[in-house]
């Protein structure tokens, strides 16, 4: 694993002083943060200090919320993704986003992941093959091959959240944001979806949100720790649970509060 | 106060059971005399023939086909606007001044008596507009009448489509509009026909709306077009009842108009229910 972080240089998302309040209260304090592509980022702390929020920040979510003011930078490649010409609907088809609680569409499995590349205007006929694609990638392909046309709900749990993730690399996004996604699945759905996450890494940066310091240790490369709206301190995985350089951190990793 | 919470809790179920009783016991009352006293005058004639010797005789046909008309031009008019009325309350409207006057207006057009609707679509269909008293004139009047419900019971729909949807939808890449077309008006559509259901229920039943922007006494053919006057049910009712030239002989007429006018209203429920069941077993599981 070290191998490849020391070999990727290049980062891929870039966060410049990034400040963020909601109506009077302040959420992140001046958050700067480089993320490398191809790798996976694991941002801990304690729940409400802005761990969401800030993940949210990457594929602009925060701006459906009224009263939220944002200052600072996003690099995205190099490019300003708060700057006047970016599109925010067009930003997320780049950076794609899986969520806490396992939320399949109301349709069929087909039809779940079939449903953004129709939008984005995917041709009739290639769609079969890029549903299949997506639901291999996202190792779920075996369980549901059969079974297509059923409703997306009557999965399992983890099936479901594999779904998900299947419905969002069926977009192509270069960067995938995960908040707590293994947070409501029983251990073993979980270990499938670290497994998957870990592979994913290939073709994607990934940005994942967990409370689960563990899991942190077992699937990143990176690990920021956040703390009431700051982060406390970023580095390499390893080196953040073995040497950390916050007496905070410390703390937090060793289980003494949060 | 001496009462122990079980005691209490039972006076409450009985008088509970008991309301549900009363009220289920009354409907049970009112469907069953009208069917004992309709169906006698119920046969393939009275459905399919023009009334004849001053309404004392002959079928129902025109004002079956006249409640249908109304029925289909309220809702052609009334669905579209109302469905993105609450759409655009729902999902677009922040939540300031005008969206407030704007809830509230249309809280009270719910509450307005439905005869004001029948002199305000006589002051502005029929002369205003100048399309005189006719389908038309009073298909709007009746979807005026019912623009509030449809709003209401949409808007309510559209609350009850869970925000991770929206959410993961808007993730994708996929716009707002997209968002609200293909995944948020889906899932509404359910509580979208009950509330359309329930407002054609009105529609078929209404008279006072009617009574001055179209409504014939007696008009023994069919409109030939939506500029014609016409027959209803609710209004042949009324006429034969208190204005007919026989009222005691057309007793039976009566009943079985009344009869078909529930029937009607009846099926287009059980339509609702049909039609809700069908979309909740193919979008859940
Ligand atoms: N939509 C919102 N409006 C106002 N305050 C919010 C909103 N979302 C989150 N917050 C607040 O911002 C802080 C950070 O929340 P969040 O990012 O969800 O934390 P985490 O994901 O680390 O648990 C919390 O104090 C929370 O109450
Ligand atoms: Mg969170």
């Amino acid at each position: 694993m070290t191998e490849a972080v020391q070999n990727v240089s290049q980062s891929q998302i870039e966060v410049e002083n990034l400040n963020l309040w909601y109506g009077e209260k302040q959420a992140l304090k001046n958050i700067s943060m480089q993320i490398s592509k191809n790798s996976v980022t694991a941002l801990i702390g304690p729940s409400g200090c802005g761990k969401s929020t800030f993940i949210r920040c990457l594929n602009r979510m925060n701006d459906l919320i009224k009263n939220c003011r944002i200052e600072g930078r996003v690099l995205i490649e190099g490019k300003d993704i708060y700057g006047p010409d970016v599109d925010a609907v067009d930003l997320r088809k780049n950076v794609g986003m899986v969520f806490q609680k396992p939320n399949p569409f109301p349709m069929s499995i087909y039809d779940n992941i079939a449903y953004g590349p129709r939008i984005h205007g995917a041709n009739k006929k290639d769609l079969d093959g890029i549903v299949e694609q997506a639901l291999r990638s996202a190792a779920i392909w075996e369980e549901t091959s059969d079974r297509l046309k059923s409703p997306a709900l009557s999965l399992s749990g983890g099936q479901q959240q594999r779904l998900c993730i299947a419905r969002t690399l069926a977009v192509k996004p270069r960067i995938i944001l995960f908040d707590e996604p293994t947070s409501a699945l029983d251990p073993i759905s979980t270990s499938r979806i670290e497994e998957l996450i870990m592979n994913l890494k290939k073709d994607y940066t990934i940005v994942i949100v967990t409370h689960n310091m563990q899991q942190a240790a077992r699937i990143s490369d990176y690990t920021g720790f956040f703390l009431m709206g700051e982060l406390i301190e970023f580095g390499q995985t390893r080196q953040i649970f073995h040497n950390p350089q916050e007496r905070s951190t410390e703390d937090y990793i060793t289980g003494r509060f949060g | 106060m001496g009462l122990s919470s079980k005691t209490s809790e039972k006076i409450a179920f009985s008088l509970l059971t008991l309301a549900t009783l009363t009220v289920a016991s009354f409907v049970l009352v009112i469907l069953v005399y009208i069917i004992l006293n309709g169906y006698g005058a119920i046969s393939i004639e009275f459905l399919t023939e023009m009334p004849r010797r001053m309404m004392t005789q002959g079928g129902i046909y025109p004002a079956i086909v006249g409640t249908m008309y109304l029925i289909i031009g309220s809702m052609v008019a009334a669905l579209p606007i109302g469905v993105i009325a609450a759409i655009y309350l729902n999902e677009y409207a922040g939540e300031n001044r005008t969206t407030w006057l704007v809830e509230m207006a249309i809280n009270n057009l719910a509450g307005t008596p439905s005869v004001v609707f029948g002199l305000f679509g006589l002051a502005l269909f029929v002369k205003y507009f100048g399309f005189g008293p006719s389908i038309l004139s009073a298909s709007l009047t009746l979807a005026l009448l019912i623009l509030p419900v449809i709003i209401r019971s949409t808007k309510e729909a559209l609350l009850t489509v869970p925000n991770e949807y929206r959410e993961s939808s808007l993730a994708l890449g996929v716009s707002k509009w997209q968002t609200i077309r293909y995944v948020v008006l889906p899932a509404a559509i359910p509580g979208i026909v009950t509330g359309s259901i329930l407002s054609i229920g009105r529609v078929a039943g209404e008279t006072a709306p009617i009574l001055f922007t179209g409504a014939a006494y007696f008009l023994p053919r069919l409109p030939d077009s939506i500029y014609s006057q016409f027959m209803a049910l609710p209004y042949h009712l009324f006429v034969l009842a208190t204005a007919g030239t026989n009222i005691a002989k057309t007793r039976p007429i009566q009943y079985g108009t009344a009869l078909v006018l529930l029937l009607i209203v009846l099926g287009l429920n059980l339509i609702a229910v049909l039609i809700r069941r069908h979309y909740r077993n193919k979008l859940k599981i």
